[in-house]
């Protein structure tokens, strides 16, 4: 009997260790990528060139950092790419609680036919209208402006859909009260109800801005040629093709650790509270 | 201010319908007219004149326009399907590992693996092709080590396109991830504890209980990494270009090619046009074989 009870608790601990080892094999695989771009914007070019590769530089250097200032605006780029990120985020989720909030707690004639035919949206891949919207943007001036960038993508779908979903779980009878009590339509949304769905915000809003920091296909549609309007991650296009002949991987490594860097900061300070949310929800998209 | 409840359903909705109505809708609706216009993108949408079904015979025939599309076509369809083919049962397997009562507490692989899907695409293509690198790329290298020979990568036509899938099993796999993480969360204890009663174990209890609760959840994220794994564009545009010989051009790249930069505005349109169709049928397909199942 005793012998059974150690065997076995022997065992447990046995794939108790091999499960950690799994499992830090897999996060070392995962995060190669990451280490590998940080490490290559440290070594010379030559380093970079070298067959078989060299995986540590010999003497880690931050030259390449400051050279990609003398290819692209770098400042300005992180500028261009906060102001995309920032007021498309602000407007997603102003528009995002007040049609999430009429969707969950106003009754009205085609409330769901009106729902999912702006859900239906999210299941349209951009490329579909791609053409006709850079035709719209450039007829009201705005190409190659970073408004131009921003206008189109103030509201989205998934935003209102996240959004009822959370709004649907605040007691009716809250909001009752309130109308009692008198309380504009708009009190009772930025004051009662979007505190009580703050971790839906904040889910939302770091999505949103790590999208629109991370967008490519559509700033570079309405952007294309006017660098200073560049957000970074259009910069680094143009890291790569700035001198063809010279040898630059250490340049674009270093633009890209630059660009990688603000999104996932963001994500690892909030992703505690993000991932419980996600987790206990299911809700994401 | 207190107006009817009538008109504040109006004021709180117009803003987000508003935008939807003129940014999605509007366009959507431009894209299906001018699919059947002869249309350059530079010119006003009036000078566009009507040419019937033209563009789609242009692009259902046997001429260079309709033979390149099609090559696009076929490669998005073989990249999302090499993509939902890896990433689902990957992300299955790594919630299942999560969730281990072992782990349950320890986040750093959760961490790590979600932080992928933070990282620019742009960002991604550039660490990767330097990755791919036939002689100083450490992938060839780490296979060297194990006496396998060095693979072409993103230089042959036969491995370009399953090397950029590659890129996106790296960066989506944690996201849904943590989607079937989700799902196992929300398994109820008493059908667990039912289970193991009556005696199910391991592998058994994996495709008996644990596989079919999930079905909802990978409906959802097999949807979401079709749609995802369509808009393919980043690695295509800043690395390969189409190329080589055609073996990773895409949908996307090949439609803002022809309808933006070749200005061909009703030629472009009817290819998004086509797209949306296939990508329709395929969701209305993928949804209606999950409902059928359910019945069952």
């Amino acid at each position: 009997m005793n012998e059974n009870v150690r065997s076995s608790s022997y065992r447990v601990g046995l794939i108790r260790t091999a499960l950690y080892a799994l499992m830090l094999g897999l996060t070392v695989v995962t995060a190669f990528p990451l280490a590998w771009m940080v490490l290559s914007s440290l070594k010379t070019p030559a380093e970079t060139l070298r067959s078989p590769p060299v995986w540590f530089p010999a003497s880690p250097s931050l030259a390449a950092y400051v050279k990609v200032n003398r290819v692209i605006d770098t400042p300005r780029s992180f500028l261009n790419s906060a102001v995309i990120g920032g007021v498309t985020t602000a407007g997603i989720l102003v528009t995002s609680l007040l049609a999430g909030y009429v969707f969950a707690k106003h009754r009205f004639t085609g409330r769901n036919a009106l729902f999912s035919v702006l859900i239906a949206t999210m299941f349209l891949p951009p490329i579909v209208t791609l053409i006709p919207l850079y035709r719209i943007i450039e007829s009201l001036r705005l190409d190659g402006n970073l408004a131009g960038v921003i206008l189109p993508n103030l509201a989205n779908a998934f935003g209102i859909f996240l959004m009822r979903q959370f709004i649907a779980a605040v007691p009716d009878e809250l909001v009752d009260a309130a109308r009692v009590d008198g309380a504009s339509e708009l009190h009772i949304v930025f004051r009662i109800v979007a505190p009580l769905v703050t971790p839906a915000l904040a889910v939302l809003g770091l999505f949103a801005f790590v999208y629109h920091w991370n967008s490519y296909l559509w700033p570079l549609t309405v952007l294309e040629g006017n660098y200073d309007q560049y957000p970074i991650v259009l910069s680094l296009s143009r890291l790569l093709s700035y001198n063809r002949s010279a040898i630059n991987t250490n340049l674009v490594m270093a633009g890209a650790t630059l660009a990688v860097f603000p999104p996932l900061m963001l994500f690892i300070l909030l992703q505690r509270s993000f991932v419980k949310t996600v987790v206990e929800t299911g809700v994401i998209g | 201010m207190r107006g009817s409840p009538r008109t504040w359903t109006i004021l709180l909705l117009s803003p987000s319908v508003g935008l939807l109505a003129v940014f999605v809708f509007i366009p959507m609706a431009l894209s299906i007219w001018l699919s059947f216009q002869q249309w350059s993108t530079q010119t006003p949408f009036t000078a566009a004149h009507w040419i019937g079904l033209g563009n789609y015979s242009e692009i259902f025939g046997y001429g260079p326009v309709g033979r390149d599309f099609r090559q696009a076509l076929a490669n998005t369809l073989i990249y999302s399907a090499e993509s939902i083919v890896v990433i689902l049962p990957l992300s299955v397997a790594l919630a299942v590992l999560l969730h281990q009562a072992a782990l349950r507490k320890n986040h750093i692989l959760r961490t790590v693996l979600f932080s992928t899907y933070m990282v620019p695409m742009v960002a991604v293509a550039l660490v990767w092709s330097k990755l791919y690198s036939p002689a100083e790329g450490p992938i060839n290298q780490a296979l060297g080590w194990i006496g396998i020979a060095p693979l072409s990568w993103l230089s042959s036509p036969d491995t370009a396109l399953s090397s950029l899938v590659m890129l996106n099993v790296w960066q989506q796999t944690g996201y849904f991830t943590v989607l079937a993480v989700a799902g196992l969360t929300q398994i109820p204890t008493t059908i667990i504890e039912a289970a193991r009663i009556d005696g199910a174990r391991g592998l058994k209890f994996f495709w008996r209980v644990t596989l079919p609760l999930l079905r909802r959840t990978l409906l959802f994220s097999g949807i979401i990494a079709l749609i995802n794994a369509v808009q393919v564009f980043e690695p295509v545009a800043m690395i390969t270009q189409g190329g080589p010989v055609g073996s990773t051009n895409v949908v996307t790249y090949h439609i803002r090619r022809v309808g933006i930069e070749r200005s061909e505005g009703g030629l472009g349109s009817a290819m998004a046009m086509i797209v949306m169709l296939i990508l329709g049928a395929l969701v209305s397909a993928i949804f209606a074989a999950a409902g059928r199942r359910s019945e069952a």
